[in-house]
């Protein structure tokens, strides 16, 4: 009961009525109280001015009254006047004392016969000298002195009674006592009546402001109260506005204003978090908040969908399965610095190996403070295998691009040379920055209908076919360009695949010369066959006829194409099959001289003079005699040949040469025959070629080329039509040890004319 | 009175065959071993056909045919060309050069080695008439 009386009267002080209505009142109540002590305290002083002044201008009264009678000595007359004015004022007192301070009259007391003492009397101590009137006021205020002084006028000093020397300036003084009491009490009795008049007004003024609140203000501001909690609670929604033109209304309706911005922010405010929310949940990455103690606070649903509810575990144990924080923490780096940070991790997610890339973020509460770190983890694994094969691609690609066994380089627009593979570097050396063409031809300026030109322009496949010579020798090159484009298609650069054809230009031209030598053979049999037939024809007709002639010479037909059959096949087994020469000891003079001692007759019969251009006896050499014959009988006979077909008149002759130069054997069949053209002279010792009609099998001179090859020299020929040619074969000169062992070569019984 | 057929060709079993064949069959045979001499026997013996040898010394048979043909006391004698080369390869080889000169009448018969006889006789006796 007491307490809640307590209680009351607290909300009662504290409310905004009581404050306005008290701190009102109070303001007036002392405004008041001020002005009405100000007023009092002049009042006061007023009136005891005025009381003085009537107090001096009394005493002068007393001192003209009583100066006659002083003079007179008519002492009652001057106590019968100063006890009528003693006792008509206020006048508590009045002495009258003569120079040497002897009371001679007085309202009160008995006149005295001695002096009395004043020589602690502020007022009279010097009344014998000071001539002004002067006053003074009691210490406690209850009364006002005035002493003023009766002067020796002239009447004092010249009149008879008791004549006062003139050197006596001051005679005595009158001093009046007047009490202030009753002044006081008058003051008192104004100011009592102004405090009550005051706290009156305080009550008034309190009581009428505090209903004016209670009446105007109150209302409102409960409605506002109202208002505001139920806005809290976000239930408020401000329906019409508020009537009235005052300030309160005014409020309301500003207040009403704001809740309505409020709620919209407040929905919005609710929307981006409900989004924020949804994001934080559903985003496809681990999120994890962590604490300073790397205690997990919070995930999202992706992360426990994956690994449950991990809240308040250590991260560590949380989801990575371990027992101690993780070295190189990002989490720990975050806390230290107040920066993001970023790691990549391996997880075991479901049993399996995972990578992930962790980043975490600092979260920083109202006062700045860091207190948590966001993780965020993404598994990256698929894209790291993915990654890893691409790199494995990348690899293979390379290694496919340094060793596949052609030339690779890209070139830029330049025709720089920007990359190039291993199989390049081996023939060419490190070429990077080098122009194509100076590198592959040795050239200043690029190449005529360059393919890397044409694919910088067309943007396609191009290809050329090429000829580079090296090291003295000429390479078939098939060049392939491909454009390399960049990430719009764009052409940045070209690639330049160089493949070395030579050795598949080498069996093309095996493989044409094949067919060109089978087209030659079957010419060859077709010839024979001919003559076969023939002979089986003739000695049919002479068996038929009887005619023994006919008989014999068919026979005869038979037995020859027979003979050329063999031949043949002779020539065509040897030149076909790959066999080391049968190295002798032979006289390399004998063998040269057995060659032309063969051809003697026939070159007689041709009418064609064989000229021998050397010694009998030259050198004693290792060679295999029975080939190197072959060999030199097909150039001799064909020789012979030449010049019998030849169409001029002029004599005939072959010129047979045969020497050791230094470490070469040097042999030189020439002639002045028809000579032949440069295509013959070129395919003379790779096509089976034949000039020689049905005569000729076309081996003759491939089998020469070959037994020369094997002996490891060369064989080149120099022709011109009409003029003649000349055969040159170059042998290595293998010494013998042994003179005498030198053989005899068996007589050698077939020719490949 | 028998027909005179020149039979030329460097190849002696090849006149040996072409003589008997020819004479079992009732001509009357000329022969000769290169161009120079069968143009000579052309000009002096007046064949009534000649068998000509497409590859041989002294003139081939191509360059011989030519001035057989362009010579016109003797251009209009009949000539039958016998060759080792396939029929396939002696178009291009040579009766393109024919058609382009066309001056040149092309032979009138064209017979390969080895010689089907039948063929032979059959073409000479239509040239013959």
């Amino acid at each position: 009961m007491f307490k809640n009386a307590i209680h009351l009267v607290k909300r009662f002080t504290s409310s905004l009525s009581f404050k306005i209505s008290f701190y009102a009142g109070l303001v007036m109540f002392l405004a008041l109280l001020i002005f009405s002590y100000k007023t009092i305290l002049s009042q006061e002083s007023d009136s005891i001015k005025k009381t003085i002044k009537e107090a001096i201008k009394d005493s002068g009264i007393i001192k003209v009254a009583i100066s006659n009678d002083m003079m007179t000595k008519e002492g009652e007359r001057i106590r019968e006047i100063v006890n009528a004015i003693g006792t008509s004022g206020e006048f508590n007192r009045i002495n009258i004392y003569d120079r040497n301070g002897v009371l001679h009259y007085s309202t009160k007391q008995i006149a005295a016969s001695k002096p009395a003492d004043f020589s602690h009397d502020s007022l009279l101590h010097d009344l014998k000298s000071n001539p002004s009137v002067r006053q003074e006021i009691s210490k406690d205020g209850s009364t006002v002195t005035v002493v003023n002084p009766i002067l020796n006028s002239g009447n004092c000093s010249s009149a008879s009674c008791h004549a006062h020397p003139e050197s006596e300036k001051i005679l005595g003084a009158v001093e009046m006592k007047i009490g202030l009491r009753n002044l006081r009490q008058e003051i008192n009795k104004n100011s009592n009546r102004t405090i009550v008049f005051a706290t009156a007004l305080f009550l008034a003024i309190s009581t009428m402001s505090g209903a004016a609140v209670l009446l105007f203000v109150n209302p409102s501001i409960k409605d506002l109260q109202e208002k505001a909690s139920k806005m809290a609670k976000g239930e408020y929604v401000p329906s019409t506005p508020a009537p009235g033109k005052d300030e309160m209304a005014e409020l309301t309706r500003a207040f009403d204003y704001m809740s309505l911005q409020i709620n919209q922010r407040t929905r919005q405010l609710d929307a981006s978090q409900r989004m924020y929310k949804a994001l934080f949940d559903e985003a496809p990455c681990y999120l994890v908040v962590i604490d300073k103690n790397f205690r997990i606070s919070r995930a999202n649903g992706t992360f426990q969908a994956q690994f449950g509810d991990k809240t308040g575990q250590h991260c560590f144990v949380g989801y990575k399965g371990k027992s101690s924080c993780c070295n190189n923490c990002p989490v720990e780096k975050t806390f230290e610095d107040g920066d993001a940070h970023q790691s990549e991790e391996i997880w075991h997610i479901n049993g399996q190996e995972s990578h992930v890339i962790v980043k975490t973020s600092p979260i920083f509460d109202e006062s700045g403070q860091l207190t948590e770190v966001l993780e965020m983890a993404v598994d990256v694994t698929l894209l790291k295998k993915l990654q890893f094969r691409i790199e494995q691609q990348r690899h293979e690609f390379q290694y496919l691009f340094e060793n596949v066994p052609c030339y690779l380089t890209v070139v830029d627009h330049d025709f720089n040379i920007i990359r190039h593979n291993n199989f390049f570097v081996r023939d060419f050396g490190i070429a990077e920055g080098k122009k194509c063409f100076q590198v592959y031809k040795g050239l200043e300026e690029k190449c005529e209908n360059c393919p890397v030109e044409k694919t910088f322009q067309n943007k396609e496949m191009n290809y050329s076919e090429e000829i580079w010579r090296r090291n003295g020798e000429d390479t078939y090159i098939i060049v392939h360009t491909a454009p390399v484009t960049d990430e719009n298609g764009a052409i940045t650069a070209v690639m330049e695949m160089s493949t070395n054809i030579t050795e598949i230009k080498r069996l093309q031209g095996q493989l044409s010369i094949l067919g060109e030598t089978i087209a030659g053979m079957s010419h060859s049999i077709k010839n024979i066959l001919s003559g076969l037939q023939g002979g089986v024809y003739v000695i049919d007709s002479g068996l038929t006829r009887g005619r023994d002639d006919r008989v014999k010479a068919g026979w005869d037909m038979v037995k020859h194409n027979v003979e050329k059959i063999s031949d043949l096949v002779k020539g065509i087994l040897y030149a076909s099959k790959e066999r080391e020469p049968d190295y002798k000891n032979y006289e390399l003079g004998q063998l040269v001289t057995e060659v032309c001692d063969l051809f003697e007759s026939r070159a007689r019969d041709e009418s064609v003079q064989l000229i021998r251009d050397f010694e009998h006896k030259i050198a004693p050499c290792l060679i295999d005699p029975v080939g190197l014959h072959s060999a030199l009988s097909n150039l001799v006979s064909n020789a012979i040949y030449a010049c019998r077909t030849a169409e001029t008149e002029a004599t005939h002759c072959v010129i047979v040469h045969a020497r050791v130069y230094g470490e070469k054997i040097i042999i030189k069949v020439s002639d002045n025959g028809v000579g032949m053209s440069q295509e013959i002279s070129e395919n003379l010792f790779t096509k089976f070629y034949s000039t020689k009609g049905s005569k000729g099998t076309g081996l003759g001179l491939v089998i020469t080329r070959k037994v020369i090859t094997e002996h490891g020299g060369v064989i080149s020929v120099e022709s011109r039509e009409g003029e003649g040619s000349t055969f040159t074969i170059e042998l290595p000169f293998k010494r013998i040890i042994d003179v005498h062992k030198t053989e005899k070569a068996n007589s050698l019984n077939f020719s490949y004319d | 009175m028998a027909r005179k057929i020149l039979v030329i060709d460097d190849e002696p079993d090849m006149v040996t065959f072409l003589s008997t064949l020819l004479e079992d069959n009732g001509y009357e045979i000329l022969t000769a071993v290169d161009g120079d001499e069968g143009l000579h026997k052309v000009k002096t013996e007046r064949p009534d056909l000649v068998s000509l040898d497409l590859l041989m010394p002294n003139k081939t048979g191509i360059k011989m045919f030519r001035e057989l043909r362009k010579d016109p006391d003797i251009s209009n004698i009949p000539v039958v060309m016998v060759t080792g080369f396939a029929t396939d390869d002696a178009p291009n080889m040579d009766f393109k050069k024919w058609i382009n000169e066309r001056s040149i009448r092309p032979p009138e018969a064209y017979i390969e080695k080895p010689v089907d006889t039948v063929n032979l006789l059959n073409e000479i006796k239509r040239i013959l008439g």
